[in-house]
């Protein structure tokens, strides 16, 4: 049934220099499906996002984002209606202010001379504003974003997904720099989107609570491999005891 | 690791070998007597003279006023000539409105880099002199004669300044779906603006200097009234006319510190 698939990858890998980041492997992910990726640092998971965004290709197997290769998408305003990704801070353009990074989740539908114009009037602002509003930050929407503390940066990025809408959500630690009560309000905000609107989610956490506890599928790396794929409820404290258990690093050997 | 470590000494390597070049200069320089001529003390005597009291008459002040103003004009001529094609040629040969990276890709940035390179190989006084003669005098000579190698300096520092612009942010706006166009409006300007406008500044500054040099060869400005006061052997006039070029690119840098505060605040 690939019919229903929104991601598939197929013995896909990539390697930075000697280093093995992601071995070859295989997944699929079902359309409306949440998952949580969890690891030990170094395990593979912003790498493993990044090529499901296509900010990275696969140097060989191929990764499929409904039904067409990643690599093949040419032009970057239909792969920006498929998979939308947040990653950690640093990824805004920090000297603009809020309101024009969380518009920059619109320069997919919008065309150069649009653009343009909304650097001196934002254009669709009540789109922007309603996502602000989501994420909390409404009254920050004129400040220069590199101002904002970080957690509050995950927040923009966060209303700039949204602006965007995409089919997939990507979401690389997306609550690392927040504090608990507000790290689950934002993972609620991203599952109860994606299960409202049957969006995928794919998002890497590091609060297995909050793995556990809001995501179907909780997907598991280790040394770029899969170390388990299953129903969030039947994971066992012992599955993860031995999933961050250290043993000596063996990449390190070339 | 072993790549990092070759990267290293190889960098050390060339450090000493720049050094080392730099030393052998200092002794191929003749250190003799010979580097103030005879007649030379009292010329620098006089001139000392002329600093500790300039000609402020009402009639020099005028004409350094004027020459100040013409001066000024070429060097804001050349200078916004200069700044378009600096930006445009520097926006191509940085490759960022470039897709994939293939040999077209470099292709492209290798001639617009090329083409910065052969604008600014020649000196603007050598451009100034072909166009008196090709012109005569006239104050597109001055213009042209900064804006051409002016544009091949910016064009080039502009280039760096966007390649070195932050490499995440950019990759966002790329899943955003922004066109090159658009990420060069939304991520590379952004990020630059502050560094481009403080070097084209300082530029503006070298023009003025430029500028000011140029009329040495006969277009009008504060080099050509230097010049006359000079070989007039009137060291007083000469002050006043450097404190008019001092004045302006002092105005010039505090006006670029603004600036630069405002944008980065
Ligand atoms: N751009 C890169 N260049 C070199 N090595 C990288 C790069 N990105 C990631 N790596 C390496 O790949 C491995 C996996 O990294 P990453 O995917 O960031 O892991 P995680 O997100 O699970 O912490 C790490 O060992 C990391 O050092
Ligand atoms: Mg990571």
């Amino acid at each position: 049934m690939t019919a229903s698939d929104a991601i598939t990858i197929e013995q896909a890998a990539k390697r930075y220099g000697g280093l093995q980041a992601i071995a070859p492997m295989s997944l699929r992910i079902k359309k409306g499906e949440v998952v949580a990726l969890i690891g030990p640092s170094g395990a593979g998971k912003s790498t493993l996002l990044n090529m499901l965004a296509a900010i990275e290709l696969p140097d060989t197997g191929t990764i499929l984002l409904d039904e067409k290769t990643t690599s093949l998408y040419r032009n970057p305003k239909d792969l920006a209606k498929k998979a939308g990704i947040i990653r950690q801070q640093f990824d805004l353009v920090g000297p603009l202010p809020v309101i024009h990074n969380v518009l920059a989740g619109k320069l997919a539908d919008w065309g150069f001379w649009k653009s343009l114009w909304s650097f001196i009037f934002p254009q669709e602002k009540q789109a922007a504003m309603k996502a602000l509003e989501r994420v909390g930050l409404s009254d920050k929407i004129y400040d220069r974003t590199a101002r904002l503390s970080g957690g509050e940066q995950q927040r923009v990025a966060l209303a700039r997904l949204l602006v965007q809408n995409p089919e997939v959500i990507l979401a690389d630690e997306p609550v690392s720099s927040l504090d608990p009560a507000r790290a689950k309000d934002i993972i609620q905000i991203l599952v109860s989107l994606a299960k409202s609107e049957n969006k995928t989610l794919v998002a890497s956490l590091h609060s297995l609570d909050l793995a556990k506890m809001h995501f179907d599928r909780v997907i598991a790396l280790r040394d770029g491999q899969i170390f388990f794929d299953r129903k969030s409820d039947t994971i066992t404290t012992e599955d993860l005891t031995q999933l961050y258990q250290l043993t000596e690093q063996k990449q390190n050997a070339t | 690791m072993q790549h990092k470590l070759m990267y290293f000494h190889s960098k050390t390597i060339l450090t000493i070998v720049m050094l080392l070049t730099f030393i052998a200069s200092l002794f191929s320089v003749e250190w003799g007597g010979e580097l103030v001529h005879a007649g030379g003390w009292t010329t620098m005597l006089q001139m000392i003279q002329g600093m500790l009291q300039p000609d402020f008459s009402l009639e020099i002040l005028k004409l350094a006023f004027m020459s100040a103003w013409i001066t000024l004009a070429y060097a804001v001529a050349g200078m916004t000539l200069a700044v378009l094609f600096g930006f445009v040629f520097g926006v191509l040969s940085s490759g960022i409105l470039l897709k994939n990276r293939g040999a077209s890709h470099y292709a492209v940035k290798n001639f617009f880099r090329g083409m910065l390179g052969f604008l600014r190989a020649i000196h603007e006084l050598v451009w100034a002199l072909l166009f008196v003669a090709a012109t005569g005098i006239s104050p597109f000579a001055a213009i042209f004669a900064i804006a051409i190698p002016y544009s091949g300096i910016l064009g080039r520092v502009f280039s760096d300044i966007f390649t070195n612009v932050p490499e995440k942010p950019l990759q966002s706006l790329r899943a955003n779906g922004a066109t090159r166009l658009q990420q060069l409006l939304y991520g590379y300007l952004p990020f630059a603006a502050p560094d481009l406008i403080s070097y084209a500044f300082y530029r503006f500054e070298c023009a003025i200097r430029s500028s000011a040099i140029m009329s040495f060869i006969g277009l009008g400005g504060l080099g050509f009234q230097i010049q006359l006061s000079m070989q007039d052997l009137h060291y007083d006039e000469v002050w006043t006319f450097l404190i008019f070029l001092i004045g302006m690119v002092m105005i010039v840098d505090l006006w670029s510190q603004m600036l630069r505060k405002r944008l980065v605040a």
